[in-house]
């Protein structure tokens, strides 16, 4: 479609832009300085209006830039949901400079439109770029406190660590241009199928998958993921651990199915002819999640056990993506979904302990119960939810990856994997529960209440993993409307 | 004639890279990235890419170079070798390069490449430029705004508080 005519199919884009610049404006002038808030969390509503309104359409973009089509349109709305929350609840987080909240949020707005155009690009360039304009803020604002030390680590290590993995990522793009002629992956695909000699693909393939598996910090391309998790503003922390990992995994699916599978559509069922990448990805999967866990249980900090604790959930996740079916995707947008709402209420929990006790060390979450009854209910059943046991939302994600993985019989080992992976998480996640109920303090204990915006934020997204678990036919039927991705 | 030409640019390339890496002396890597930085716009220039080449010259040598040995003078004591670049683990790292390199070299004398057709122009400004704001708008569009992230991002890192 030409240029001129998608602008109509972009709008929700357009107003985030619009909101970005309108935010950068409003900062300088001082009388509007405080709309620059609401007018972030009203673009995003706004956008999130049109969004759906516009759900169902596919399209090609931009003169095949870009294409809008219901899977995209999932993940928007996983981007959509998870920055509204987080620039709601950065507001009520101590450790940030109020004076800054205006470019906070406005990097934070860039993040989304990056990741807006991560989950819907269909050019190698897009693909670049998309990603780029998703970690240059990101790079900011894990370096938001200016003042300590660890945030400055976060922000240089997130920085080297990044720019290496996109370089060798830009490389494999390039190697894939250099084969084809072409930056859209529609013909990048038809010529893959040509080539004989597998080395050809592999290469790219894997350049490709570091820059992709830094994004979602699959082992081994993780090692930036604790010390920027730990150093960051935890608001920021929370959301690196969630949206864009999502958007990492919706430009890994998009691009893997299209390009390196015999269909080279999201109904493929095998690989291209002598590339075994499903195999790569089980073993990547295997590493990155008993890795995580196994460093997880050594933790004593709650922000660094979360950081690797996601890190195990990427490999749950990638489990599915070694089974090329429709049907695995499907796992992988439910896990990721659930896996939104838990561990973002993890984190605000975090930030809740942070910002009222001055609370990072597990040992320091000692008899929280009894401060705040309620909130640790809660926090208690996200953690089991984490953990994946039932009555939760976690338990029916982590059903359906395994079922995909029994179905297909393929890959019996990494089932083993990740059933004794689920045992040692529960080690750790019951280790915050323990702290918090079974370690009794001395003397009188005073009730701390949270903030009524953090409060309700941590019930109503713990709360999910009860609803999911008794009533998730409809989300499921959702996603599967949305396993559909617009092709040429 | 053209050949030798290629040839001597390309040793250029890599000899001075070698430099770089292998240099003791911090300035002496970043007065051989001068040169590297100049041949590969000579290898632009084989490729035809004029447009490409001249903005190789005029932002990397011109702008980040000069910036980077801005930076090296302003560091203190430069002339002591601590801050020459020491490396560790030299025998794992050159194992790794290699194998990198033995991977590349077979997959470059391997895979069948798109050739394209053969053409003479003059110049490549003006298709670029209509390329930027045709097929190639979107893009052009998006990196305005990642400019304006880094640009409020290191306004915003270094200001004062």
């Amino acid at each position: 479609m030409s240029n001129l005519s998608s602008l109509s199919f972009y709008i929700p884009e357009l107003i985030i832009i619009i909101a970005i610049l309108l935010v950068i404006v409003l900062d300088v002038i001082p009388v509007c300085k405080k709309y620059t808030f609401p007018l972030s969390l009203g673009a995003i509503l706004l956008a999130s209006v049109f969004l759906w309104q516009s759900y169902g359409e596919s399209h090609g973009l931009f003169m095949g830039m870009i294409s809008i089509d219901p899977f995209s349109h999932f993940f928007k709305m996983i981007f959509l949901l998870s920055t509204f929350s987080i620039i709601l609840i950065s507001r009520y987080e101590k450790q940030l400079d109020s004076n800054y909240s205006a470019e906070y949020n406005a990097l934070l707005l860039i993040v989304l439109l990056g990741m807006f155009l991560m989950s819907s690009s269909i050019n190698l360039i897009m693909i670049y770029l998309s990603i780029e304009l998703v970690s240059i803020p990101s790079y900011i604002l894990a370096g938001m406190l200016k003042n300590d030390k660890e945030s400055n680590e976060a922000s240089l290590k997130y920085v080297i660590f990044g720019s290496f993995a996109s370089g060798l990522m830009l490389f494999g793009l390039s190697i894939l241009y250099g084969i084809t002629g072409s930056t859209d992956i529609g013909v990048v695909t038809a010529a893959l199928q040509a080539i004989e000699y597998p080395l050809s693909i592999y290469f790219p393939l894997i350049l490709i998958l570091v820059g992709f598996g830094y994004k979602i910090s699959m082992v081994p391309f993780h090692f930036w993921t604790p010390d920027v998790y730990e150093g960051a503003p935890t608001p920021i922390t929370a959301f690196l651990s969630v949206a864009p990992k999502a958007a990492g995994f919706a430009i890994l699916i998009r691009v893997f199915y299209t390009m390196f599978t015999l269909e080279g559509s999201v109904s493929a069922t095998l690989p291209l002819t002598n590339i075994n990448w499903p195999t790569l990805i089980a073993v990547a999967s295997a590493v990155t999640m008993t890795l995580g866990n196994l460093l997880a249980v050594q933790q004593e900090d709650v922000k660094r056990l979360l950081a690797y604790s996601t890190i195990s959930h990427v490999g749950f996740m990638l489990m599915a993506f070694a089974i090329i079916s429709p049907d695995a995707v499907r796992a992988i947008m439910l896990y990721l979904f659930i896996y939104l709402f838990m561990n973002l209420s993890a984190f605000y929990m975090a930030i809740f302990a942070s910002n009222k006790l001055n609370a990072h060390h597990i040992n320091d979450w000692d008899g929280l119960s009894r401060k705040n009854p309620v909130l640790c209910a809660f926090m208690a059943l996200t953690l089991i939810s984490l953990t994946g046991l039932p009555p939760t939302a976690g338990f029916v994600g982590k059903f359906y990856i395994f079922a995909e993985l029994f179905k297909h019989q393929q890959f019996y080992w990494l089932a083993v994997v990740a059933i004794l992976n689920s045992v040692v998480s529960l080690y750790y996640y019951f280790k915050i529960i323990k702290s918090m109920y079974l370690v009794d303090v001395e003397g009188e204990v005073n009730k701390i209440e949270a903030h009524p915006v953090v409060n309700w934020s941590i019930i109503l997204f713990s709360a999910q993993n009860i609803l999911f678990f008794i009533y998730w036919e409809p989300l499921i039927g959702f996603i599967e409307k949305s396993i559909n991705l617009w092709s040429g | 004639m053209a050949e030798n030409l290629f040839i001597i640019i390309a040793a250029l390339v890599i000899a001075s890279a070698f430099w770089v890496v292998f240099s003791p002396n911090l300035i002496h890597s970043a007065v051989s990235l001068i040169f590297t930085l100049f041949s590969t716009a000579g290898l632009y220039i084989f490729l035809y890419a004029d447009f490409i080449a001249a903005t190789q010259v005029v932002i990397y040598v011109g702008g980040i170079l000069v910036l980077i040995i801005f930076g090296v003078m302003l560091t203190n004591s430069i002339d002591t070798p601590s801050i020459a670049a020491s490396s560790k683990n030299q025998f794992i790292g050159g194992m790794g390069a290699l194998t990198i390199f033995v991977i590349q070299v077979a997959v470059i004398f391997n895979t069948p490449w798109h050739i394209g057709t053969e053409q003479s122009r003059d110049s490549t400004v003006a298709s670029i430029g209509n390329l930027l704001l045709n097929e190639y708008l979107l893009p052009f569009e998006i990196i305005s705004i990642l400019l304006l992230a880094a640009l409020m991002g290191a306004a915003l890192l270094s200001r004062r508080t």
